[in-house]
């Protein structure tokens, strides 16, 4: 399909550069999902609106939803530190200084990048990997991720089986001030993520359309189709 | 129990002592059959064996007067009825007997400067070795005016005792972290007594409003036989009975996990002890060990009359545990009682009409004022 919208664009001088690492796809997609799954839980976990009758030994349901919260916030948990440290280990658009600006070239695209946002730019600035705005907005993102990770094991902590290496986490309690404001934190968190995707897919399909680089196609494939110039462009980053 | 008791007993009687009952004791109406029985329940409130039941009783009846001060500042009370009203009144004035109450404003017979006396000889001649309980928070606005006792602010009378003492006693949540009269807006400026006086060497908090008598008594018998204090948690709480979360002993337990929850006051599932969690039940935030010792001697506690805990043993807990019957704490900047996730949704549905209103722009400037042309001489005058 990618090859093929390449081919067909006017020039069809695009290269195709393989921009998204393994790791950085497999990553992205468990990420995905296992918000998905730790969303849907989570809102049972937070307003229980199944109610079962009979005999409580019968049921399970609010038990059951809480072990396959705790099994996705596992699998989120790692592959979110997979990425932290893949940012370090990886290729140019996997590492930190995509999401952290820290060179004027970065500072511009992201005004840049802004301006085509708010329509005072006709295309955004070429991008091969993320965008400056974007990437500081990952770097958020990772940020409340974190936090989540964070509120979700002092929650856990207390319930862990005594001996378990997981009571450890009680230290994470105060810092978020007490158990109950955690788990504010953990509801609004979740409010935050779900936001930031409608945005993401939003902004994925719109960059694949006026781009045309196959952004939404290489979170699947890892390749990008770009012009030279943007190419030539980000080596002066 | 039977059993236990039994083996108490056999051990006592063994040695001989059923003879070197204390007349006192006896006269007070405390039986050696009762006592022991008080030993047995004391051994099961700290987690001990049932056998060391008999090494309490001895330690007891062996053990030397400690000295106790309590202390009182913007209280109710509320834990000297706890403690006065202990679920066996008669033994528990036995622990009172055993121990040198120098200073309690609600009980002491003495009164005015007489009874300040008493509490500054108390402080200078057993410097270092006498207990301090400590009920009530710690006003710190207006120089300490909210609460001053004999001409001494609450601040200066706490830093003078409790820094003297062996050990301090925070007894109920308001001298644990501050309670009712620091919650927000706090206008006296309460503290608790860990905050008032930083650096304390031994500080054990026993918050719940009341403190359990049960746990107040449990921690003075585990100093008398130990000679020491027993482990605490992060929050200087004792282990034994701040350990476990009350969730986690819960009798509606099971309710919870197979999804059977109150949904209304008074409802089928409120009649048939349905799990109060949506009733905005603090269990699962809250530690204590009400669930297995209970309160009124061990007649029933909240939860088990159908009442959701409202956590009064956590920090903060007017502020944070409120509104007692929601699941989440206030949002900061919100009307009270606004549910975060209607605020969630709205904030999800606000990002999702204005990407919306975003794309239906996109589309209409490229299709109507743009040609690509345009476009392309922009690109080149940046």
């Amino acid at each position: 399909m990618s090859a093929a919208l390449a081919a067909s664009l006017p020039g069809s001088k695009r290269i195709r550069v393989y921009v998204w690492e393994l790791p950085v796809r497999i990553a992205h997609w468990l990420i995905f999902f296992s918000i998905m799954v730790l969303a849907a839980t989570g809102f049972y976990i937070g307003h229980p609106f199944i109610s079962v009758s009979g005999m409580a030994r019968d049921h399970f349901v609010m038990g059951t939803v809480k072990v396959v919260h705790f099994y996705a916030a596992i699998v989120f948990t790692l592959a979110v530190l997979s990425r932290l440290w893949w940012m370090l280990m990886g290729n140019r658009y996997a590492r930190w200084s995509q999401f952290i600006p820290v060179s004027a070239a970065r500072w511009r695209d992201l005004r840049e990048t802004a301006k085509f946002y708010v329509f005072a730019r006709r295309d955004p600035p070429p991008t091969v990997g993320h965008s400056a705005l974007a990437g500081a907005f990952y770097a958020v993102i990772y940020g409340i991720c974190l936090v989540m990770i964070g509120t979700g094991l002092a929650m856990y902590s207390p319930m862990a089986p005594l001996g378990s290496p997981m009571r450890w986490f009680s230290f994470l309690i105060p810092i978020f001030g007490g158990l109950p404001t955690a788990r504010l934190i953990h509801h609004i968190g979740m409010w935050l993520l779900l936001a930031f995707m409608v945005h993401h897919v939003y902004s994925a399909i719109l960059y694949s359309a006026v781009q045309r680089t196959g952004t939404v196609e290489s979170m699947v494939s890892g390749n990008k189709f770009v012009e030279p110039e943007a190419l030539a462009e980000e080596g002066d980053d | 129990m039977r059993l236990k008791e039994s083996a108490v007993r056999a051990k006592l009687t063994a040695k001989g002592r059923e003879d070197s009952w204390p007349a006192g004791w006896a006269e007070l109406g405390v039986s050696r059959r009762s006592f022991l029985k008080f030993c047995a329940s004391m051994a099961a409130i700290l987690s001990m064996p049932p056998a060391v039941a008999a090494k309490l009783a001895e330690s007891i009846e062996k053990a030397e007067k400690p000295t106790l001060v309590w202390l009182e500042f913007q209280d109710c009370a509320g834990n000297t009825e706890s403690f006065l009203r202990a679920s066996r009144p008669t033994v528990a004035q036995i622990i009172l007997d055993k121990i040198s109450v120098n200073y309690h404003e609600t009980i002491m017979a003495a009164a005015g400067q007489q009874a300040e006396d008493a509490l500054a000889k108390t402080v200078k001649n057993h410097a270092g070795k006498y207990i301090a309980a400590v009920e009530g928070s710690i006003p710190t606005g207006a120089d300490g005016a909210y609460c001053a006792i004999g001409g001494k602010s609450a601040l200066q009378v706490a830093r003078e005792v409790c820094g003297n003492a062996a050990a301090t006693i925070a007894i109920g949540t308001c001298a644990a972290f501050g309670g009712l009269p620091a919650a927000s807006p706090n206008p006296t400026g309460a503290v608790a007594v860990g905050d008032a006086v930083p650096g304390l060497k031994t500080l054990i908090n026993l918050p719940a409003c009341p403190a359990n008598a049960e746990n107040i008594t449990a921690l003075l018998v585990y100093y008398m036989t130990m000679k020491q204090w027993p482990p605490l948690d992060q929050y200087r709480r004792p282990l034994f009975a701040y350990g476990k979360l009350i969730h986690d002993n819960c009798e509606r337990r099971a309710h919870f996990d197979a999804g059977q929850y109150v949904e209304n006051w008074g409802d089928d599932g409120h009649r048939h002890g349905y799990c109060l969690y949506k009733m905005g039940c603090k269990g699962p935030v809250t530690f204590q060990n009400c669930p297995v010792i209970r309160w009124n001697e061990g007649t029933n506690w909240p939860i088990g009359c159908g009442h959701p805990c409202v956590g009064c043993a956590e920090p903060n807990f007017w502020d944070k545990m409120t509104p007692f019957y929601r699941h989440l704490e206030n949002i900061p900047g919100f009307a009270v009682g606004t549910d975060v996730d209607k605020v969630g949704l709205g904030l999800t549905a606000a990002v999702g009409a204005t990407f919306a209103a975003h794309g239906v722009i996109e589309i209409a400037r490229r299709k109507l004022g743009h040609g690509p042309d345009q476009g392309e001489e922009g690109r080149k005058g940046e």
